[in-house]
């Protein structure tokens, strides 16, 4: 895969080009973007025949490993890829350790080894591992292996440790990249960790830095680990590390920022330069009932909140669709009330109109700051969005997504037995 | 013939000269519905998961909602102002409610029967509602499905006693009169009424007979499909089928297993609806002849094969056992693929039953399909003997 940059606008945010992917080879994915989150590499909620009615044309999925490791036999059996194993064959798939929703232990490394803590309980894995599993999975772009998952609040005794870990973890996993030309075939990503600590930061990207030539990029890691707290940093505090750690990267480089960050994170991120997101605030909105309402026209911002939380008893018998003039399947035929009384019911479908709208709004947040990059606006953009997040109760945005899996070792399926029927619980969607 | 309301016109087009089987059109003011039909139930307004065009290229033409549920949520205020459960879930061909009283059995402890209705307590709230036969076509002329169910007196299919069996059959027929009375848009929605009478010859001739005398569209056989062992089954069919008018529908409820479809369309059922294909997909299993896949098995791991490789739905185009394998009953997704899968089977079924109906050939499609279902020849009785009560001697091949 190459990364091609067609613009930089004195702001520093940019517009770029994905290209040459090794099995869609005429696609094109522009950046600022972000990609679809896949768990069990199905985008979260739908299925291949829903996702094609949403997006017709070749998307970027990002595979965490914690969620996807199970299909390892039978993607080896195929022999082409988890990709096309997933029924998504003309999709290109980022591929990295962990789904970033998911709440986990902290700790549990053993010496060279990861915890991965998947629906089975904890697997430990080397670099080496990851690496063969990635030779068997053959995603466009792997995320080096990585201690990413820390959060900035971290004590500094475990920053410094996640950037001796990951440094390591980037020689073994270059090591297995450059013995192995089917790995080629791949992008191969560094991690950055430590944003918070300067030189050790620093340090990171020059051990980075020294595989220049065998990267395509880099990714920003340890921001978060996935829980409430750890969003709850201010924007200005992000602001300085996006500014800090992008200026510190030649510019040819991919840059890639993992998190459940809101559009007014990601706009602040653009704007320094960040490329590509990877999409799993959408899922986060959905798992809450909650559905993102932003508007994009800078000059006219009726103050309406840019979050709705559908499980609101207001919506019981509203018949508007979720946001007036969205050309999304959902808001073109479904109303707020049939998914307030779907949530109300704990019916699938709630999920599954929610990320339609979700995902197609977000993508149209990217869709438009693209067009304000080029129109030299993404100031005036910017701004937009930011002010719409200043005006919304902060709970709705960061509330915590009572559905994402926590000690993922206890989340084997509960039964439980209510008169006749059998309940399966699955993933926090109580299935009848 | 006088099945010329505006809610319903049923016109055979095909009669089988061996069994009792026929192909129809069923006209309704939201869709023309080919019969034999089944009807997946989409129990709270919607198909576990399924986008209403999903369910359209499925070739679904008719779908179930239950009254109980929906006139709980979201309440008949909030489906009237959203103009019926049609408008309200964005679909717009066929909807079939039942009356409610079905969740009698299976609720029973919340339950008390009396002549006047149903006394439920609420499981949401706890507070007590009585639910009258009156009440039951207000929430379902608010729901606006096509076709509406009286409520009937349900007992377990199973009970074994005599006097609580006449009376609820009897009662079943009381209620009717009360509920065709009650009834406020006659030429929008249909009352079937509903044959009771359980495993009792003699009631449930009675129960068809007295329905007979009404004015109605079309019926129900209910009370059946309860645990009852196979062969008290399907006589109860057989006899209902026999004495009810042949140009109205007949909708068997609660049945929806392959053979059983099969069988009972030889016997002269038209309409059928279940929950099994989509609850059976939401415990990974797959529908096929021979039965069904349970794919959370170990053999799928690395079974690169589609579910069937006859099937044509989006499911068995895109995935593999193997993939399925490995998400099932873990992600939604993997719910959404199996429903797809099951519905697309049950539909495959029907519209080869009505292939086989229109062509002349439907006994020795049920010949076929029998040897598939039993490849070792061991056909269970109720299954020769029902369909040697229509003319299909079946023979191991």
């Amino acid at each position: 895969m190459r990364f091609n940059i067609k613009q930089v606008n004195c702001g520093s945010e940019r517009i770029g080009s994905l290209t040459g992917f090794i099995k869609s080879s005429k696609t094109i994915i522009e950046t600022p973007t972000a990609a679809l989150l896949t768990q069990g590499c199905s985008v979260v909620h739908l299925t291949a025949e829903v996702l094609a009615k949403v997006f017709p044309d070749t998307q970027l999925l990002w595979l965490p490993l914690s969620n996807s490791v199970q299909l390892e036999n039978g993607v080896k059996a195929q022999g082409e890829g988890v990709a096309k194993f997933a029924g998504l064959p003309k999709h290109v798939i980022c591929a990295t350790l962990y789904n970033i929703n998911e709440i986990v232990p902290p700790g549990h490394f053993e010496l060279g080894k990861l915890p991965l803590w998947t629906k089975n309980g904890k697997k430990m894995i080397t670099a080496d591992k990851y690496m063969d599993l990635m030779e068997t999975f053959k995603p466009d772009i792997i995320l080096a292996a990585s201690d990413g998952r820390i959060s900035l609040n971290e004590k500094p005794k475990r920053i410094v440790k996640s950037v001796e870990r990951t440094m390591a973890l980037l020689d073994s996993c270059i090591n297995k990249y450059k013995a192995s030309e089917e790995l080629q075939q791949s992008s191969l990503v560094g991690v950055i960790v430590a944003a918070n600590i300067p030189h050790k930061c620093e340090e990171c990207i020059r051990h980075i830095l020294k595989y220049k030539e065998t990267l395509v990029g880099v990714a920003l890691a340890g921001l978060t680990d996935g829980s409430k707290e750890s969003y709850e940093v201010s924007l200005d505090k992000l602001k300085e590390i996006f500014s800090r750690v992008g200026g510190s990267l030649p510019n040819d480089l991919l840059r890639i920022v993992e998190g459940s960050w809101n559009p007014a994170v990601i706009v602040t991120a653009i704007e320094h330069g960040w490329d590509v997101f990877d999409g799993s605030y959408p899922i986060k909105l959905t798992n809450k009932g909650h559905a993102l309402s932003l508007n994009f026209d800078v000059y006219r911002y009726s103050g309406d909140p840019c979050i709705m939380d559908l499980n609101d008893i207001r919506y019981n018998e509203d018949f508007k669709p979720i946001l007036e003039g969205c050309e999304c399947l959902t808001c073109k035929k479904h109303t707020r009330a049939y998914i307030r009384h779907l949530l109300n019911t704990r019916e699938m479908l709630a999920s599954v109109l929610l990320s339609i709208h979700n995902l197609h709004h977000f993508n149209e947040f990217f869709v438009q700051a693209r067009l304000h990059i080029s129109a030299s606006t993404f100031n005036i953009y910017k701004k937009h969005i930011i002010t719409q997040y200043e005006n919304i109760n902060p709970k709705l945005d960061n509330e915590e997504d009572k559905t994402a899996p926590t000690l993922v070792q206890d989340k084997k399926k509960i039964k439980v037995r209510i008169g006749d029927n059998v309940k399966t619980e699955v993933n926090g969607t109580i299935i009848k | 013939m006088k099945t010329t309301s505006a809610a319903l016109r049923f016109n055979i087009s095909t009669e089988c000269k061996i069994t009792k089987a026929r192909s129809a059109v069923m006209k309704l003011p939201h869709y023309d519905v080919k019969t034999p039909v089944f009807m997946p139930v989409g129990t709270q307004g919607t198909m576990k998961g399924l986008l209403p065009e999903q369910l359209e290229n499925l070739d679904c033409e008719i779908i179930l909602g239950n009254t109980y549920h929906l006139g709980n949520r979201p309440g008949t205020d909030v489906l009237e102002k959203a103009g019926g459960l049609h408008k309200f879930m964005g679909w717009n061909r066929a909807l079939l409610t039942d009356s409610g009283g079905f969740q009698m059995v299976s609720l029973l402890q919340l339950a008390e029967i009396t002549e006047e209705g149903v006394k439920f307590k609420s499981p949401y709230d706890g507070s007590e509602t009585m639910l009258t036969p009156e009440r039951s076509i207000e929430i379902q002329n608010s729901i606006g499905a096509d076709i509406i169910m009286q409520l009937d007196d349900v007992v377990q299919t199973t009970n074994q006693n005599y006097e609580r069996n006449k009376e609820a059959s009897e009662r079943t027929s009381r209620w009717l009169d009360r509920c065709l009375k009650a009834h406020k848009r006659p030429t929008e929605q249909s009352i079937f009424p509903i044959v009771q009478g359980l495993l009792n010859n003699t009631l449930r001739e009675q129960s068809a007979k007295e329905h007979m005398t009404k004015d109605v569209n079309g019926f129900a056989i209910g009370g059946l499909s309860g645990g009852e062992a196979k062969d008290d089954f399907w006589p109860m069919v057989s006899l209902s089928t026999g004495i009810l008018d042949k140009n109205k529908p007949r909708y068997l409820m609660g049945v929806g297993v392959a053979i059983d479809l099969v069988v009972c369309v030889a016997l002269g059922v038209d309409m059928f609806d279940c929950v099994f294909p989509t609850r059976t997909a939401r415990f990974g299993c797959a529908l096929v002849n021979k039965g069904q896949l349970s794919l959370k098995q170990k053999k799928y791991e690395t079974d690169l094969n589609p579910i069937d490789k006859d099937c044509t739905c989006s499911t068995c185009l895109n995935y593999t056992r193997a993939y399925l394998h490995s998400i099932v009953t873990v992600e939604t997704v993997s719910c959404h693929l199996l429903s797809v899968h099951n519905i697309a089977y049950q539909m495959r079924l029907m519209r080869t039953m009505r292939e086989n109906i229109e062509n002349g050939t439907f006994p020795a499609f049920v010949q076929q399909f029998v040897n598939e279902v039993y490849p070792n020849g061991q056909y269970p009785t109720w299954v020769v003997n029902s369909l040697s009560s229509v003319g299909i001697n079946l023979c191991h091949l």
